[in-house]
């Protein structure tokens, strides 16, 4: 993506904050992530980047800070809102609709306006249409009419990126994408991410699998105790002592 | 040679397993078939029947019916589990009668009014009772009938209090089992209504978003459903359409007393039937309520007004959730898939073309089973994703 063409920030926190009990799992956390990027978000367990994401989603509610999409203030706001604002998120624990067929599960995303729309029959020709498109896209399209339960979770989690594709997010953030699957899902996950990337989807990635940090994003923060610690590319983040730190806890 | 058939079955049928939709293996036209016989059934019920009790029996259950599927709107499409939904079938019957009292409205506009003015007083009431999820909306809901229980006991200057509330009869010259018979098919419209709405809330946009409630609430959310918006329009459909059971009760019984109309057995009934047919399915709490309705009114005919009912409601209740968690619309279905045609089938041949298949069968033997062996879904995941 042409750096020109875009607004420079699209997603961004400042002071964003949140505690459990003593536990301060979002400490002060200010940071920017270019839009047209793909992002990288990694830290120890819990360093609270899944807390993280629950506030920028507003899943959770922040103490205080506040989260910015393009400039525009989104904290606080319900977390259907936010995914309307274009937000798209997966889950650490993949969730899906277990009793929903792969087709259903993609079509609860269509977003109806208006009360006609609304009572419109949810398998409409064109929102299948495009969901067939997102099954084909990852690899799921022989089993749409299976039910979601009964899948692997490797292709519950292709699922549920379709699912999040399919309500048109233009920032996407992936929870461990790689977690739980088979190799060559994850490559699979990646070769897809680089695609969407280059069609224009911003995304934010947490992720243990260092392999596939380094070769797919462009930007990486490192999170320790609720804030990032060390920020840049991925070669220079990978020599910077401050992680090494946090990571090895020298 | 029969284990062998069996099992190559059973591999084949392991594709089909994980798809959806629950539908039975029947020939096309026996749904429809099915569907004008029972209508046909219901609508001749009246004149079918040996007696007027036997009539106003039919009456309590056509109202259950409609009971359990308002209740399932709520229920049954976000899982949202109410057992207080006595109380909108109890506004709806005071205010039914309450308006024909004090308005001297015509009886019917005075329940279509009681529907109406439910639906108003359920906009805070839901949004109050929908800030909660699971046991905790359970205990929301028993309170609020509670609550109206003791209103309606005590304010006996609006209520009638424990002395009960009378609503005059919508048709004054008609005898008992006119009255029991018109009755019977107005509970029948009321719930032909509530099945189409049903049905057009099932296959929208709407209803895809209420079961994804159902599913899996904060994923739906993070989706861009407005969860609390779909689950308070579906709060108040389920309660309207409670309401106006409870005002169409208010009409027949004529004899309004807030012990029976605020009680939370009516409401835990409307969750058995819901429950027993089966959510998931358009006739599903219909069903429920034909069966646990004509069973509840068979106890009371056969052992008098003993507790004995409650007995039977917590001994069905339990075998429910234990064993059909789907209800039994689901659990029937599997058991015909099952028993049904392939069965028939196999027992239709005779031994010779037995022999003559299985010959056929270890020809292309190995090839066969080693397709089965990989048609399995989960096995899938390594072979493509080389890529
Ligand atoms: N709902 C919760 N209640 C209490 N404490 C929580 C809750 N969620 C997270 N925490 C705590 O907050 C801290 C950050 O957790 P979080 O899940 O955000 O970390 P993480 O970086 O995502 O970890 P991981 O890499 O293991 O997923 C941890 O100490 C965790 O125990
Ligand atoms: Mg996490």
């Amino acid at each position: 993506m042409s750096e020109q063409t875009k607004p420079a920030t699209g997603l961004e926190t400042v002071r964003l904050t949140k505690s459990f009990g003593g536990v301060r799992a979002v400490d002060e956390a200010t940071i920017a992530f270019r839009d047209g990027q793909i992002n990288a978000l990694i830290g120890p367990n819990g360093s609270g980047k899944t807390t993280f994401f629950n506030c920028v989603t507003g899943m959770i509610k922040p103490e205080s800070g506040s989260v910015l999409f393009r400039g525009k203030e989104i904290t606080g706001h319900p977390p259907h809102r936010i995914a309307r604002g274009g937000i798209g998120r997966s889950f650490q624990l993949c969730r899906i609709f277990p009793r929903m067929t792969l087709l259903e599960n993609l079509l609860v995303a269509v977003r109806p306006t208006g009360l006609r729309q609304l009572l419109a029959p949810s398998r409409e020709a064109g929102a299948i249409e495009r969901a067939r498109g997102l099954l084909v896209r990852v690899g799921l399209d022989h089993l749409e009419n299976a039910e979601a339960g009964a899948i692997s979770y490797g292709q519950q989690k292709l699922l549920e990126l379709a699912g999040v594709l399919m309500s048109d997010p233009d920032t996407i953030m992936l929870d461990e994408p790689a977690g739980g699957v088979n190799p060559s899902l994850i490559g699979r996950i990646g070769s897809l991410v680089r695609e969407l990337n280059a069609e224009g989807k911003t995304f934010l990635i947490v992720e243990h699998n260092m392999e596939m940090v380094m070769s797919l994003s462009d930007h990486v923060v490192v999170f320790d105790r609720g804030r990032p610690i060390a920020e840049g590319a991925p070669s220079v983040v990978q020599e910077d002592p401050r992680v090494l730190e946090a990571y090895l806890g020298v | 040679m029969r284990n062998a058939s069996d099992t190559e079955e059973r591999v084949g049928g392991g594709v089909d397993a994980p798809r959806a939709g629950g539908g039975f293996t029947l020939p096309g036209w026996s749904r429809p078939a099915g569907l004008a016989v029972a209508v046909a059934l219901v609508l001749l019920f009246p004149e079918l029947v040996p007696n007027a009790y036997v009539l106003s029996a039919g009456v309590i259950v056509a109202s259950y019916a409609c009971t359990a599927t308002a209740w399932s709107f709520m229920g049954g499409f976000t899982g949202y589990v109410s057992l207080g939904h006595a109380a909108f079938f109890g506004l709806g019957a005071y205010g039914t009668g309450i308006l024909i009292r004090d308005l001297s409205l015509q009886p019917f506009l005075a329940w279509l009014l009681s529907g109406l003015i439910v639906l108003v007083i359920t906009i805070p009431i839901g949004i109050a009772a929908l800030r909660v999820r699971g046991a905790s909306f359970v205990i929301v809901s028993i309170s609020f009938v509670l609550i109206l229980l003791l209103v309606f006991q005590a304010w006996e200057d609006f209520t009638g209090g424990a002395n009960g509330l009378n609503v005059p009869r919508p048709f004054a010259d008609l005898y008992r089992p006119d009255h029991h018979r018109i009755f019977f098919y107005l509970f029948v419209a009321l719930l032909a209504v509530m099945l189409l709405t049903w049905w057009v809330v099932d296959r929208s946009r709407f209803g895809a978003g209420l079961k994804a409630i159902r599913e899996d609430e904060d994923k739906a959310e993070a989706l861009g459903v407005p969860t609390r918006d779909y689950k308070l329009a579906a709060y108040l459909i389920s309660a309207t359409f409670t309401a106006w059971a409870g005002g169409m009760y208010a009409l027949w019984f004529g004899d309004l007393d807030p012990i029976f109309q605020f009680s939370i057995l009516l409401g835990a009934y409307m969750v058995l039937m819901a429950l027993l047919g089966g959510v998931r399915h358009l006739l599903g709490p219909l069903v429920g309520a034909v069966v646990v309705g004509t069973a509840l009114e068979y106890f009371k005919l056969e052992y008098g007004d003993t507790q004995l009912h409650l007995v039977f409601t917590a001994v069905l209740l339990g075998v429910v959730v234990l064993f059909m968690p789907d209800g039994v619309i689901p659990a029937a279905g599997a058991l015909l898939r099952r028993l049904g045609p392939q069965q028939s089938s196999i027992r239709e041949i005779t031994a010779e073309e037995l022999l003559e298949r299985n010959r056929a069968a270890a020809a292309v033997g190995g090839d066969a089973d080693g397709r089965g062996g990989s048609g399995v879904d989960g096995s899938r995941d390594g072979e493509e994703d080389g890529r």
